[in-house]
């Protein structure tokens, strides 16, 4: 009896049995301009030979699970031959969810498992939730945690106290990777070269070159200064997939400050766009959207939950999510809530080694607790019970 | 909101065809006319040479909107496949809609309405929820509210900080050369 954890992103699925390691895989389909007919499932696309104008096919949507063809799609290249040959009547699942997700996704969901795909069991939990349980196993002297999960789609806060998630305190900013590479397409297109097309290859830009400013009207300052003084410009050479397949950031001695480049290479000269396109995670006010960032939501949650719990939410503050990789991301959040907090509760931010597959980490530990059993509902539960059964054991 | 400057034309006297060149010649727009027993006169808006329309609070937020949905699409061209040409009697082609592959009859018996149910849109699935009617919190509730911090401004032709903004359309601007290309590309262009 194996267990498969999937981490079920917006973006890419954390795959893998809980006694293997973890795959990260995009969770949707590609077609090229190239190869017109062929559709690309998932880590097909290491085969696109030339992913310029790559087209995109995502099964969520403001990040819930919307289009089903697709998502079975994936999931039948996922647990085919191709991949971890799953025999499902011998595997149990444990599959992440959104938070508040709309009832009918949900018994979507456990139709396609149980009638379609036809696993033993399963369990379905918020990715969060995996975190959390992930971060108690490490700090099992916590009594609380507070999971900020940055990802595709959408930024969630979550408190957690003992495993449970508050519901009260859980608050969502509408922004994620996407619209962060979508709002660099834009400016790029604007001011530079017409790139709104690209979103794979600006997507990698933005994972490149990006990063979390420390001190903003500062970096904005130098990125006006001309030449060598101009510490935050960089020079990103694109790919033209024929002799440069990856795009790549030229290293500063190399950056030519003065006239231009004799070869033949597309250059993105990107100075404020660097970290101003980040920033939008913390003040989505720079961008129109009336929210707060993450700093000023994550103090506002913790002033909704009880006062005897909020200095131990204060301490522990764990960073997931693919955002959370811009280089200065955990610094910054350290910075803006300790001078939000009050002074005399202690503040510690923690990001994890691999804020990606953190969720799936902890999904394994679960698989592997002995209380896993009494979690799961059976695929008997469910042809006797129905939706009801799930809805009962099923915290999401 | 933005003023008129308006000029009433009495046409009672004047040649009717001499009057409507001479309203064209001014750059007037007619805003009304008149034409009666008693009166013959018209209502011009007159723009004066640098005078350049203003835009109201509801249309720049009806930009502002419409900016960021812009940014929640997952593509900006077509699918490569819809734009290939229709097969005519090459039946071996697979439907551009689906990308199944032909003579794959595995889950075809499941019938339409599983696949009409299971096609729903993010907006449709978030009104079938019902949230008015359940108690909190739920998605709705969940949502960040706004920062108590005021906006930070930037150019929106180079990014970086900007005290000034455009007379006509609100977009920000720093300096006079941004201001410039800023009339030049993007400003009232692609107004609803």
């Amino acid at each position: 009896m194996a267990t498969l954890v999937l981490d079920n992103g917006a973006y890419s699925a954390k795959i893998g049995y809980s006694h293997e390691k973890v795959s990260v895989i995009p969770n949707c389909q590609f077609r090229s301009k190239t190869s017109r007919l062929k559709t690309f499932t998932a880590n097909q696309l290491d085969e696109i030979k030339d992913p310029s104008g790559l087209f995109y096919i995502l099964p969520f949507q403001k990040g819930y699970l919307v289009n089903w063809d697709v998502q079975r799609k994936v999931w039948d290249h996922l647990f085919g031959k191709e991949m971890f040959k799953v025999d499902f009547a011998d595997t149990s699942v444990v599959i992440t969810e959104p938070y508040f997700n709309f009832t009918s996704i949900q018994e979507s969901m456990n139709e396609i498992l149980f009638e379609e795909y036809q696993f033993q069991a399963a369990l379905r939990i918020n990715a969060g939730s995996l975190s959390a349980h992930r971060y108690f196993h490490e700090n099992s002297q916590e009594l609380c945690c507070i999971v900020v999960d940055s990802g595709f789609s959408f930024t969630h806060i979550v408190p957690y106290c003992r495993g449970k998630k508050m519901k009260d305190g859980i608050c969502r900013i509408n922004v994620g990777g996407k619209l962060l590479t979508n709002h660099l397409k834009e400016i790029i297109s604007y001011r530079q070269l017409h790139v709104m097309d690209e979103t794979h290859v600006i997507n990698q830009v933005k994972e490149d070159v990006c990063y979390v400013s420390q001190d903003f009207y500062n970096d904005m300052h130098t990125a006006q200064l001309k030449g060598e003084d101009n510490t935050v410009m960089r020079d990103y050479v694109l790919p033209d997939f024929s002799s440069i397949k990856k795009g790549f950031c030229k290293p500063r001695e190399e950056m030519n400050f003065t006239g231009k480049y004799k070869s033949g290479e597309q250059i993105l000269r990107l100075a404020n766009e660097r970290f101003a396109v980040p920033e939008m995670l913390f003040h989505p006010s720079d961008i129109g959207i009336q929210e707060m960032g993450i700093p000023e939501a994550l103090v506002n949650s913790i002033n909704n939950m009880p006062e005897e719990m909020q200095p131990h939410f204060y301490k522990n503050i764990v960073l997931t999510g693919g955002n959370t990789l811009f280089p200065g991301f955990r610094d910054r959040v350290y910075k803006e809530v300790r001078s939000l907090a009050p002074t005399d509760f202690q503040v510690s931010v923690v990001q994890p080694p691999n804020p990606i597959s953190y969720p799936w980490e902890g999904g394994k530990l679960l698989a592997e607790n002995p209380d896993f059993d009494e979690m799961v509902v059976t695929r008997e539960d469910y042809e006797e019970n129905g939706h009801f059964i799930c809805e009962e054991k099923f915290d999401i | 909101g933005s003023s008129v400057v308006v000029s009433i034309v009495l046409l009672n006297s004047l040649p009717l065809d001499w009057a409507s060149s001479l309203i064209q010649r001014a750059h007037c727009t007619t805003l009304l006319e008149v034409h009666n027993k008693r009166w013959n006169y018209v209502l011009l808006r007159v723009a004066e040479a640098g005078q350049r329309r203003v835009l109201d609070d509801a249309t720049r937020q009806r930009r502002l909107n419409r900016q960021l949905d812009a940014l929640e699409k997952d593509n900006f061209q077509d699918d490569p496949l819809s734009s290939l040409p229709p097969s005519g009697p090459t039946a071996r082609l697979p439907a551009f809609s689906e990308g199944d592959e032909p003579g794959k009859k595995k889950r075809k018996t499941r019938g339409d309405h599983f696949k009409q149910r299971f096609r729903k849109n993010f907006q449709t699935l978030l009104e079938e929820e019902n949230l008015s009617e359940r108690e909190e919190p739920n998605y709705l509730s969940a949502a960040a509210p706004p920062s108590s911090l005021p906006p930070r401004l930037f150019c929106s032709v180079c990014g970086f900080p900007s005290p000034y903004n455009c007379c006509s359309c609100g977009g920000r601007y720093c300096s006079t050369r941004c201001l410039q290309t800023h009339r030049e590309t993007r400003c009232l262009k692609m107004t609803l």
